[in-house]
């Protein structure tokens, strides 16, 4: 007869889950743990503290120095301690701007496609593609983009410009002289680098739209672009604006592709299809040989840089909500 | 983009300098320390800076290489400033730089450097039109760069070439975008011989006028002339040679039109003073075949060497750079240093102090 | 008796008779849609097919493990260091960055509820997701190389510094993805919370994590910016990661790109079609991944 099992008898069976310790010893592993992960998380703290802390005392002198005029200064000289990073900044947001005026529509186009109008191998076979946009690093576009787009377009560019040459602003934009390294090649480039990061943003703000909705636009008889102009866009509107700023975030930051094909040319200028430079760029080209107030500057261009990107990020955050975030995840496929 | 025949020949001869220099430096022992078999030296020394002359360097460090394979001797280049800074950071342990040290820097050493020029060559006015062996004198060069010439076709350049069919293309200038020896030494060469035209000063960086193109290193420059017909821009001899580019012949200060050769810039070298620092400045030089604008270059180190390991291969490579290697210099179109003044550099090779292992 | 009200035909909702003009406009932007996947694709399509002609002449055995040469104008091998340099290198970064960022996801999703110092850290994360790449090398820079010098290491901080908060917030999205109906069951079984997190959550939520982790690998190792002061120019193979300059697949291309020497540049496109087929093979592998063994 087999002895029924009593309160006070402990069960035959596996110990009890707690890595095998009890009482006192699992308590202190699962504190340890719990420290681990805090300590973790506040290396975060740590180091982004250390970086603020270490650029900003970096960055004081040429600061203190110019104080205002650093952002609205337009002479960049160091050799006579000169600094305005007013051309750069203007750059900066030149470049972005064309690179989203491209990729924005193209990237939009794409995530609509993916969401609603693709068949499901096109679909697969247009994931790919992204997926390979996005896996080239950016100094292959640079790579790409100073030996065989530049010499290419400028014969594009020449044609524009000798067209638009008796309209008024367009041929302050647009005129001659043309350069393959320029603005408007580096905005290219750049589009091609954050089309995918848009797009996939994008994609993922268009699959959140309840099917619901898109049903009832079916019922009511929409054409395809209907259903979306009625019931995708309204409901996407704010997740698409934070893509585009997240795009614009991405945009600013980039150095290698644009620092290739810019031209680095220090100037205030709204010439697109001259030379130019990027604060990113400045940066990269001018550290090594920099020292001193030099030095300071470009560590002050690089803290107004990720001012600029800080903002973008939060004002991407206010307006889309969680819907977006600066570091996608792309587990669902 | 076809590549020029002389640049293949260029390749071509350059290879067979490096072999030639491999055989022949496995023997011959000339003055100096450590330069042939005896000790063998190892380790990495860092070296960064200026790119007029890294077309030797790089020659001179594979030739190296063979007499003391256990030895690797690191150049990328950088730009002048950049050599500098990073002697000044200790990052490097050695730099090249065709400009000199301003007075106030001196102090943001680790102490007390030395110069060892190294080689010299000529800076070429480089550019890409048609036409062959344009004549330019130091007041037309002066307005081009400063856009004060905007064409090809201008009266100023049809004076000094009466008999050449000068487009109307636009003039593209290039210049560099990272601080310069090469751009010092050209600046200076144009407020000595145009100093009623250029206004823009020398210096390692210069504030260029706008609608100009920049490049990074000499070897930049080179590639927006080669890729911009219409351009034009200052590039080493080496460099330009290498990407098969044609340049100007330069009037010089006696007023005689002289080509970019080893020749004319040797000639430019033999009438320099020499600094007790070993600095020396060639640049529109007197005489008749000189080429104005010839630049020097020097490698910098200090006098004092933390590492003897380092200290002795630094010593090794100078030492190598101003015998056996001097010889090829010209294939690599670099003028080898005048006799009295490689002399007196090898003896301060002498000076550099290196602690007892 | 008045004439009977006019009255409408019933609407026909077949294709057929849908208007025109809208017809039209569908069409329309039907072929944008089409269009835009073309405006994308093309281009890339061009470059692909240049990178993999120019590099393809290039890559050989010779070139994958030959020293870098050094006179830089002549054409000839290799790469070898270079793709040593970016091996090291990103696999440092790696360790250093997704064992961190895993455990401050773990703190900030299981640990953290509702509490400020969690809410500060996936703010912060954020933040620094948008630091540009350059700003990281510079700030490696001043703390590191000014005092060791150059290395292998001083890249893979500046690497690992930017990896942190995308490996942070893609294990945060795959934790929050865990069903709490796990999590519970655990609980009632009589784990201890470390217990539970580490043989329950994070299985579960791993293929996520790990692809996320590899996307952010992938990433880094086509980085440039934050290795160009850092890490130096080595043309030898060099495995000691403490010391001594080292080389990568990023900066020689960008090195390389910019020297009108068709040598140079041959180097530059072998040194890319590498770099792509490497990246390709992180990406590919993070998919697979993620798309095989994620429970649904």
């Amino acid at each position: 007869m087999t002895a029924t099992p009593t309160l006070d008898q402990k069960p035959a069976g596996p110990p009890p889950a707690g890595f095998g310790l009890d009482g006192k010893r699992r308590r202190l592993a699962d504190r340890a743990f719990k420290l681990a992960a805090m300590a973790s998380g506040l290396s975060v703290l740590a180091i982004l503290v250390l970086i603020a802390v270490s650029t900003s005392q970096k960055a004081g002198p040429a600061l203190r120095d110019e104080g205002l005029g650093y952002i609205t200064g337009s002479r960049w000289a160091p050799n006579v301690d000169v600094f305005g990073a007013l051309a750069f900044i203007s750059g900066t947001m030149i470049v972005s701007a064309i690179a989203l005026a491209l990729a924005v529509p193209v990237s939009f186009g794409i995530a609509l496609f993916l969401s609603e109008f693709a068949p499901r191998r096109l679909r697969q076979i247009t994931i790919y593609v992204i997926d390979m946009l996005a896996a080239v690093p950016s100094v292959v576009f640079g790579l790409w983009g100073l030996i065989v787009l530049a010499p290419w377009i400028v014969k594009v560019y020449d044609w524009i410009a000798d067209t638009v040459e008796p309209i008024p602003v367009l041929n302050v934009l647009f005129g001659q002289p043309v350069t393959g390294r320029s603005f408007f090649t580096a905005g290219i480039i750049l589009a091609l680098m954050i089309t995918p990061i848009v797009t996939s943003l994008t994609r993922e703000v268009f699959d959140t739209v309840p099917t619901g909705q898109k049903e009832a636009a079916w019922a009511l008889g929409a054409t395809r672009w209907e259903m979306v102009r009625g019931a995708i866009f309204p409901h996407s509107r704010s997740g698409m604006i934070g893509a585009v700023m997240l795009g614009l975030g991405r945009a600013m930051g980039e150095t290698i592709a644009a620092a290739l094909v810019i031209g680095s040319s220090a100037r205030l200028t709204l010439h697109l299809f001259g030379s130019g430079d990027a604060m990113a760029a400045v940066i990269a080209n001018q550290f090594g040989e920099s020292g001193g107030l030099h030095r300071s500057a470009l560590v002050a261009m690089g803290v107004v840089l990720f001012a600029m990107t800080i903002v973008v990020n939060m004002v991407a955050r206010a307006i889309a909500g969680k819907t977006v975030s600066a570091a996608p995840v792309r587990g669902r496929r | 983009m076809l590549r020029s025949n002389s640049g293949m020949v260029k390749v071509a001869a350059l290879a067979v300098a490096l072999a030639l220099g491999a055989a022949a430096c496995g023997s011959g022992d000339n003055t100096g320390t450590g330069t042939g078999s005896g000790t063998k030296l190892t380790g990495t020394l860092k070296g960064s800076g200026a790119t007029f002359p890294k077309g030797f360097y790089e020659v001179a460090i594979e030739a190296f290489g063979t007499v003391q394979p256990g030895l690797t001797i690191e150049y990328p280049g950088g730009g002048s400033g950049t050599g500098r800074q990073n002697l000044q950071d200790g990052v490097v342990d050695f730099a090249g730089s065709d400009g000199l040290v301003k007075d106030e820097d001196k102090p943001k050493y680790k102490g007390e450097f030395l110069y060892f020029p190294t080689v010299a060559a000529p800076i070429t006015v480089s550019y890409n039109l048609g036409v062959k062996d344009i004549v330019l004198d130091a007041d037309t060069i002066a307005k081009i760069f400063q856009r004060q010439i905007t064409r090809w076709d201008d009266p100023a350049i049809k004076t000094h070439n009466p008999g050449a069919k000068l487009p109307s293309t636009d003039i593209v200038v290039a210049h560099r975008s990272d601080g310069s020896g090469t751009t010092e030494n050209f600046t200076k060469y144009l407020v000595a011989a145009a100093p009623n035209t250029w206004t823009l000063k020398a210096g390692s960086t210069v504030e260029w006028p706008a609608d100009t193109q920049a490049g990074n290193g000499n070897a930049g420059v080179a590639s927006i002339v080669k890729d911009t017909p219409g351009a034009i821009g200052y590039v080493d001899l080496s460099d330009a040679k290498a990407t098969g580019l044609t340049f100007a012949t330069i009037v010089n200060k006696s007023g005689k039109p002289v080509k970019a050769t080893l020749d004319a810039a040797s000639a430019a070298l033999a009438n320099a003073t020499v600094n007790a620092d070993l600095s020396y400045n060639p640049l529109n030089a007197d005489g008749d075949t000189a080429y104005p604008i010839t630049a020097p270059t020097w490698i910098l180190a200090y006098k004092n060497q933390a590492d003897p390991a380092k200290g002795a291969a630094l010593k090794a490579f100078l030492t190598y750079v101003l015998t056996d290697a001097q010889d090829l210099a010209a294939v690599v179109d670099y003028a080898k240093l005048p006799d009295g003044l490689r002399q007196k550099a090898l003896a301060q090779v002498d000076a550099i102090v290196v602690p007892a292992a | 008796m008045t004439a009977p009200a006019p009255v409408r035909a019933p609407l026909d909702l077949t294709a057929t008779n849908v208007q025109r003009a809208r017809r039209v406009r569908n069409g329309l932007a039907t072929a944008f849609v089409y269009g835009s996947v073309l405006v994308a694709a093309i281009p890339l399509g061009f470059l692909l097919l240049y990178v993999i002609k120019k590099g393809a002449g290039v890559v050989d055995l010779d070139f994958l493990t030959k020293d870098i040469p050094i006179v830089s104008r002549l054409p000839g091998p290799g790469m070898g260091p270079a793709i040593a340099g970016t091996l090291l290198i990103t696999l440092a970064a790696t360790l250093m960055a997704v064992p961190l960022g895993i455990l401050a996801a773990v703190y900030v999703t299981e640990y953290g509820q509702g509490s400020k110092l969690a809410g500060a850290i996936r703010f912060l994360s954020d933040v620094m997701a948008g630091v540009p790449s350059i700003v990281m090398g510079l700030f490696i820079y001043t703390i590191w190389v000014l005092s060791f010098g150059q290395s292998a290491f001083a890249g893979a901080l500046a690497l690992g510094a930017l990896m942190l908060p995308i490996v942070i917030r893609s294990t945060e999205s795959m934790l929050r993805l865990v069903p709490n109906a796990l999590r519970e069951g655990s609980a009632a079984l009589g784990a201890s919370k470390s217990r539970m997190i580490m043989t329950v959550v994070l299985p579960a939520a791993l293929p996520g994590i790990t692809s996320g982790s590899l996307l952010a690998v992938a990433r880094a190792a086509g980085e440039t910016a934050p290795l160009l002061f850092t890490i130096g120019a080595a043309r030898h193979v060099n495995l000691d990661i403490f010391a001594g300059s080292n080389a990568a697949l990023s900066t020689q291309i960008f090195a390389n790109a910019q020297q009108p020497f068709l040598g140079a540049q041959d180097r530059a496109w072998g040194a890319a079609l590498t770099l792509i087929v490497l990246v390709l093979v992180l990406t590919v592998v993070a998919r697979v991944i993620s798309r095989r063994f994620t429970l649904r």
